[in-house]
């Protein structure tokens, strides 16, 4: 799924992570969500019952921190077109109907908090404003379907 | 007037060497400078080794044939107003880093008594010229926007890539420790790795 951490230490715990848990998810933008919403807002530390069980609690918050920056490095460099896909599966993955999901994610922004705590400030300005070109145009695709289920 | 005249000619032949000088800069490396662009599919495979600058994806001409011609006008401008605003961001911020990296070799060579001047002469006007050209993008960016300027920004980005690398190589001479402080303030993967 991608480069090999150099830090030894959690090495172990991130395969686990990947083979385990991560490669179920369809898709890169369910694993950045998924990541994102393993981390505790209040202390910026990660949690996995599982993976601390397994090996110690740091070392599981360490490998859920890589991969998250890992995934998240991805969608940075991914074109827009290609996010426009990895948005749209993620919405299909969900139970939402999609013109309640833009509007949400447009009005709140709940995109915002997917960003890894360790991460480049410039990364995160371009991965948020793609990711928000990406449902402007994913919106105007949505608008002549809503318009034709009406008319139907 | 005719005491003035030594001087005159003393820096007008110090101008065109130095013009000479970076003209042949310019060609010797125009043809060797290539900037990369995230290829359709290339991080879909997970590697993410070969992105080594965020400035390739800003600059990058994929993204904006998307959006011309899959979406509306609309969403176009918003498009170039975005980019146009990250790519002055990264433009700033690459100008600061070198500048941080200048400052630090300017008050570490104050302290060192083997001095090479050409070298010094070289490192200055590298970064002159490198101030210059992030100057003149930006300047373009903000009136044009970086998609209807692209040929300019294309051109002086390698140039501003090429510049960055030059001077690396002339700092690592002179100055290995902060060279190495440069690399990893633009490669912050390889920080975090």
């Amino acid at each position: 799924m991608g480069p090999e951490p150099k830090n030894v230490e959690i090495d172990p715990a991130v395969r686990d992570l990947r083979n385990r848990t991560l490669v179920k998810l369809p898709g890169d933008f369910s694993r950045l969500v998924y990541l994102a919403s393993s981390r505790d807002y209040n202390t910026g530390q990660y949690h996995h019952d599982g993976l601390s069980f397994h090996f110690s609690e740091n070392v599981a918050s360490k490998a859920l921190a890589a991969c998250h920056r890992e995934v998240f490095d991805r969608l940075v460099y991914i074109s827009l077109e290609e996010l426009i896909e990895e948005l749209d599966h993620y919405i299909s993955s969900t139970d939402e109907r999609p013109e309640v999901f833009l509007k949400s994610w447009n009005h709140l922004g709940s995109y915002r908090v997917t960003i890894p705590s360790e991460c480049d400030e410039l990364d995160a300005e371009v991965f948020l404003s793609n990711v928000k070109m990406a449902l402007a145009i994913l919106e105007t695709r949505q608008k002549p379907a809503s318009r034709d289920e009406q008319s139907a | 007037m005719r005491q003035l005249l030594p001087y005159l000619g003393v820096a007008s032949l110090l101008l065109a060497v130095t013009a000479l000088w970076v003209r042949q800069i310019f060609l010797a490396h125009k043809s060797r400078i290539e900037v990369q662009v995230p290829r359709k599919g290339g991080a879909r495979g997970g590697s993410t080794a070969s992105h080594d600058d965020l400035g390739e994806r800003i600059f990058s001409l994929e993204d904006w044939e998307f959006v011309s011609t899959n979406t509306p006008s609309q969403i176009q401008k918003m498009f170039l107003h975005e980019r146009g605003v990250i790519a002055i961001s990264w433009l700033r911020r690459t100008r600061m880093r070198i500048s941080l990296v200048m400052r630090a070799h300017l008050a570490a060579a104050g302290q060192t008594e083997n001095l090479h001047p050409a070298t010094e002469l070289k490192l200055a006007l590298n970064y002159l010229v490198f101030r210059v050209l992030c100057d003149v993008l930006i300047g373009c960016i903000w009136l044009r926007g970086p998609i209807r300027t692209r040929k300019t920004v294309g051109q002086t980005l390698r140039t501003v890539v090429w510049l960055r690398g030059a001077f690396e190589q002339l700092l690592a001479r002179v100055d290995p420790a902060n060279c190495k402080t440069l690399r990893t303030s633009f490669n912050h993967r390889a920080a975090r790795n």
